[in-house]
């Protein structure tokens, strides 16, 4: 059986029978782009593969709109060059690149009504109006909107809005999907339930997506990869999991939650490997067990470390309490589910907190 | 007595001073214009019938019409990819070109039809040009034709037509363009079906504005224009000046009146122009209700505010092959706007300094014996220093009443606000001659032809219109919940307004006192209606223009040029010092 791979790249039994391997759908070559003379993105280089979703994290001014503006088209590298499905697109306006966008705006055509926003971008690749009817037809149903389409963007809901959105950049079938903050203007309820559609119509659709977020939970959730950016470099590309579990620096490690890192401790903290210089400890605060001081040391206790502390504070966070302990000179945070049985340890309380030694991290300061 | 204060409680009432000046100066005697017109009590239209049966009255009815229509529309199409390019220039260039709007926009309109007289003139620049060149042996007729009128009319209307549409096109979301080429959209049909529908709103309030304007207008067309090119508001302020026919120059005058409602009726009377764009979420709120001048006060904020980037910022990017022709063309059509724009000022500027017994140009040799002229002349300097004390009373009078006004509107349901907003407007939307011819009857029935304080009045109603326009906008931009957190303080509602809403608003006021100044400064229609015996600057200029030449006015019109450099630097300083106190506002929070 013959599969097409898509319109940029040949049938893909042909493709196991040449030699070099599957050119990756997007690939940054050392891009550098500088305004002025700030350089927004630094000798970024990234392969993205086919049908993969990878979300680009940062604090803001890391540069991840900026790679995302440059992929669409709408900035051109200093240097560098950027490669969709193996050609160069320096040369190639965002209007001949065929990608869908989603911004973070939105940008829905406030003079248009839904039905020819999403028809526009049919009607930009010459598609004839009874094409474009049916096409319409189905994506609306798709995202639950075939009631709306004659409405205009502003009778909408944010949440309305951002299938619009969604459905626009997705109607024309284009091989890659962007999405700039695609969740940011959508409060907390309505995020976790778009989170799960922009997920269900990725397995669908099965677009290579990049999407730019300073949203943790939203890069946690949706992603294949991570790459984490800070001021226009990479820091670390990864699976969420693997980022979670092994921040590659501290700055990982406290971006992509919480985390204990622990530089001067005060007391000895024991590790399996012997702590190479310019190190410190990091560890997760829901690693750490909390208990009276009384209480007995339970099961593997040849592989945990155990210390005393004192509880500073005690923060209430629904399913969650979390401690402020200090182990001599330094503060650790304790994060304990409510539901655990365990008994609840006031400020001034003596307490024993112990890990497991395998949870010790050890990243670059 | 209960009600009394209610009453008074009510933000309605802070509108009643706006409005008793206004009925006494203008409502009730337009009202009593109408009533003359229809013939009241005994109610036909015998005068409109009596107009229409004049054979010369209809041909410059339609006369009018299409001198405006045509000023209107050259207006357009130069205005809007002037308007267009500027947007799209960098940053800085943007506010040097916008300051270059500016300046001819705020520019005594004598000074500049001056301008025009003197390089079109039978002896003036061109044929001068022309005659040195040996091209022509005696000097064409350029001025009184029709194409001086159209250069002098599109001259004084550009600025009016640019300043929306900029005022428009700053506010689309630059993103909406990105969508458009993301999805395949090529530039030029990114700017059809997005950019230009989403500019209708600007063009819109841009076309009325210059239409309007144009159709009461009678300064720059009598002083370029010929004799077959006469308006209708020409022909009713010759009525007015000569024998008083009031039933027909009513009549004329709601003429005037009706095609400028039916005008606004088919555009809408909605010329805010901003429900289209009310999708953006991300858009902070806007005043919705507030007629087209609106804008001018957003503009000026817009120019002096840090442009607000989107994240994906205008620098959408050409490949190379397709750049080029289109930058130099737009470059060079910029160009040839702005030159076109502060040409004539610079002419006049350098010929006042000629030495010579008449104006020349280049000059044979420089001197300041104008200037002399001007301040050891007291029919010169004289009419200044009337013009300066009845534009100070005029501005303090209208910014104390208008802000007055425009708190108390912004405090009322929007319904009425709306309402109540365009009657107060009406002096400056009406033509300027139908606003004249009213006052004059007014100011008659008080007694108060040709004094100071009929013109002050005469002036104020314009003035008050300005004020309220230009606070109402920065009071929609004001956080209501800062008063609430003031009287959450034990602030009482004076306290409140005088400690909170009042500084915050400064730039407003002290911008809306500033045009309201400039509005009575710059006045001659009204002045020559209802002036009498007293002269102002304008008026003499007036004087001056048509019957001699004397060139004491190339050094006045001069000195006027330089004024709007002043006010720049005032709203600038005003504008400015308000940022610096909003900058610093968030770490103290």
């Amino acid at each position: 059986m013959k599969v097409h791979a898509g319109r940029f790249l040949p049938p893909i039994e042909e493709i196991a029978l040449e030699k070099s391997p599957v050119p990756p759908q997007i690939e940054f070559c050392s891009v550098t782009k500088m305004y002025g003379t700030v350089a927004a993105v630094k000798e970024l280089s990234l392969s993205v593969s086919r049908g993969e979703f990878l979300t680009i994290l940062g604090p803001s001014g890391s540069g991840k709109t900026t790679a995302l503006m440059l992929l669409a088209g709408f900035a051109a590298p200093s240097e560098g060059d950027i490669l969709i499905a193996g050609k160069s697109v320096a040369a190639v306006p965002s209007y001949r690149r065929d990608q869908g966008i989603v911004f973070q705006s939105y940008a829905l055509f406030p003079h248009l009504t839904v039905r020819r926003n999403l028809e526009f971008p049919l009607e930009m690749r010459g598609m004839k109006a009874a094409g474009r009817a049916a096409k319409v037809d189905r994506m609306l149903e798709r995202v639950h909107l075939s009631e709306l389409g004659g409405r205009m963007p502003s009778q909408l809901s944010g949440g309305q809005q951002q299938r619009v959105a969604l459905a626009r950049a997705l109607i024309a079938d284009p091989p890659i999907l962007l999405l700039d903050e695609p969740l940011g203007a959508l409060d907390r309820n309505l995020r976790e339930q778009m989170q799960g559609e922009i997920k269900s119509l990725h397995k669908e659709f099965g677009k290579t997506t990049i999407c730019v977020t300073h949203d943790q939970e939203e890069a946690l959730t949706l992603s294949d990869r991570i790459v984490v950016m800070r001021d226009g470099r990479i820091e670390q590309i990864d699976t969420p999991e693997a980022l979670y579990d092994r921040p590659a620096t501290s700055f990982v490690a406290t971006f992509l939650g919480e985390a204990n890192i622990l530089e001067n401790p005060g007391f000895k903290i024991e590790t399996d490997v012997a702590q190479p210089s310019g190190t410190v400890v990091m560890i997760r605060p829901e690693c750490i067990c909390i208990a009276a001081q009384t209480a007995p040391k339970g099961a593997q206790a040849g592989q945990r470390q155990s210390v005393t502390g004192m509880v500073e504070d005690m923060i209430y966070a629904g399913p969650l309490r979390k401690y402020h302990v200090r182990v001599e000179s330094s503060v650790l945070i304790v994060r304990e589910h409510v539901p655990s049985g365990q008994q609840i340890f006031e400020p001034g309380d003596e307490v024993q907190l112990d890990w497991l030694r395998s949870d010790i991290r050890l990243v670059p300061a | 007595m209960r009600t009394l204060q209610k009453l008074g409680r009510m933000p309605i009432a802070l509108t009643v001073p706006a409005f008793a000046i206004l009925l006494v100066a203008f409502g009730v005697p337009v009202i009593q214009l109408l009533l003359t017109s229809l013939n009241a009590p005994a109610f036909s239209v015998v005068n409109y019938h009596a107009f229409f049966e004049r054979p010369a009255n209809v041909r410059v009815l339609f006369q009018t019409i299409e001198i405006s229509v045509v000023a209107t529309a050259i207006c357009l199409v130069i205005g809007y990819p002037t308007a267009y390019l500027i947007v799209a220039a960098s940053k800085r260039l943007r506010t040097v070109l916008l300051v270059l709007v500016f300046i001819p926009y705020l520019t005594s309109l004598l000074a500049r039809t001056y301008a025009w007289i003197v390089i079109l003139g039978d002896r003036g620049l061109i044929n001068n040009l022309l005659l040195d060149l040996g091209l022509i042996s005696t000097s064409v007729p350029i001025i009184y034709s029709g194409v001086a009128l159209y250069i002098g009319m599109v001259h004084i209307m550009l600025p009016i037509m640019i300043l929306p549409l900029i005022s428009v096109m700053l506010g689309i979301d630059n993103s909406l363009i990105a969508a458009a080429r993301s999805m395949g959209a090529r530039p030029l049909a990114a700017f059809w079906r997005v950019f230009l529908p989403l500019t209708l709103p600007g063009i819109r309030s841009g076309v009325l504005l210059v239409f309007v304007i144009c159709l009461g207008f009678y300064i720059t067309p009598q002083a370029l224009g010929g004799l077959r090119d006469a308006l209708l508001s020409t022909v009713i302020a010759a009525q007015v000046q000569s024998a008083l026919n009031l039933e027909s120059i009513a009549a004329s005058a709601f003429i005037l009146l009706g095609i400028a409602a039916v005008v606004l009726s088919i555009f809408g009377l909605d010329i805010s122009g901003k429900q289209g764009l009310a999708a953006q979420p991300t858009r902070g709120s806007r005043p919705s209700r507030l007629p087209c001048l609106g804008k001018l006060a957003q503009h000026i904020k817009e120019l002096f505010a840090p442009y607000r980037s989107k994240r994906w910022i205008a620098e959408l990017y050409q490949p190379a092959n397709d750049g080029g022709w289109w930058q130099i063309v737009g470059a060079a059509f910029v160009t040839v706007v702005m030159f076109f724009l502060l040409f004539p000022g610079l002419v006049v500027m350098i010929m006042s300094f000629g030495a010579g017994t008449a104006l020349e140009f280049p000059p044979s040799g420089l001197s300041l014996q104008w200037y002399r002229s001007f301040f050891s002349n007291p029919s010169w300097s004289g009419t200044a220093w009337t013009s300066i004390q009845i534009g100070v009373a005029v501005a303090i009078l209208s910014t104390f009443v208008g802000t007055l006004a425009a708190y108390g509107l912004s405090n009322t349901v929007p319904r009425l606000r709306g309402l109540l907003t365009m009657v107060i407007l009406t002096p400056i939307t009406f033509p300027a001659i139908v606003v004249g011819v009213a006052t004059y009857l007014g100011l008659v029935k008080l007694g108060l032809i040709g004094t100071k304080t009929g013109l002050i009045l005469a002036h104020s109603i314009g003035s008050i219109a300005f004020v309220v326009v230009i606070v109402s906008a920065t009071l929609a931009n004001f956080d209501r919940r800062l008063e609430q957190a003031a009287q959450s303080m034990t602030a009482g509602p004076l306290q409140t307004f005088m400690k909170v809403t009042l500084p915050l608003i400064r730039p407003g006021v002290i911008g809306g006192a500033l045009f309201a100044f400039i509005h009575s400064f710059d006045e001659v229609v009204l002045s020559s209606l209802v002036g009498g015996a007293v002269r102002t600057l304008p008026l003499r200029m007036w004087e001056s223009m048509r019957n001699e030449l004397d060139p004491t006015i190339a050094a006045v019109a001069s000195l006027l040029m330089l004024l709007p450099v002043l006010w720049l630097v005032a709203l600038y300083v005003t504008w400015w010092r308000s940022r610096s106190t909003a900058k610093q506002a968030p770490p103290n929070t």
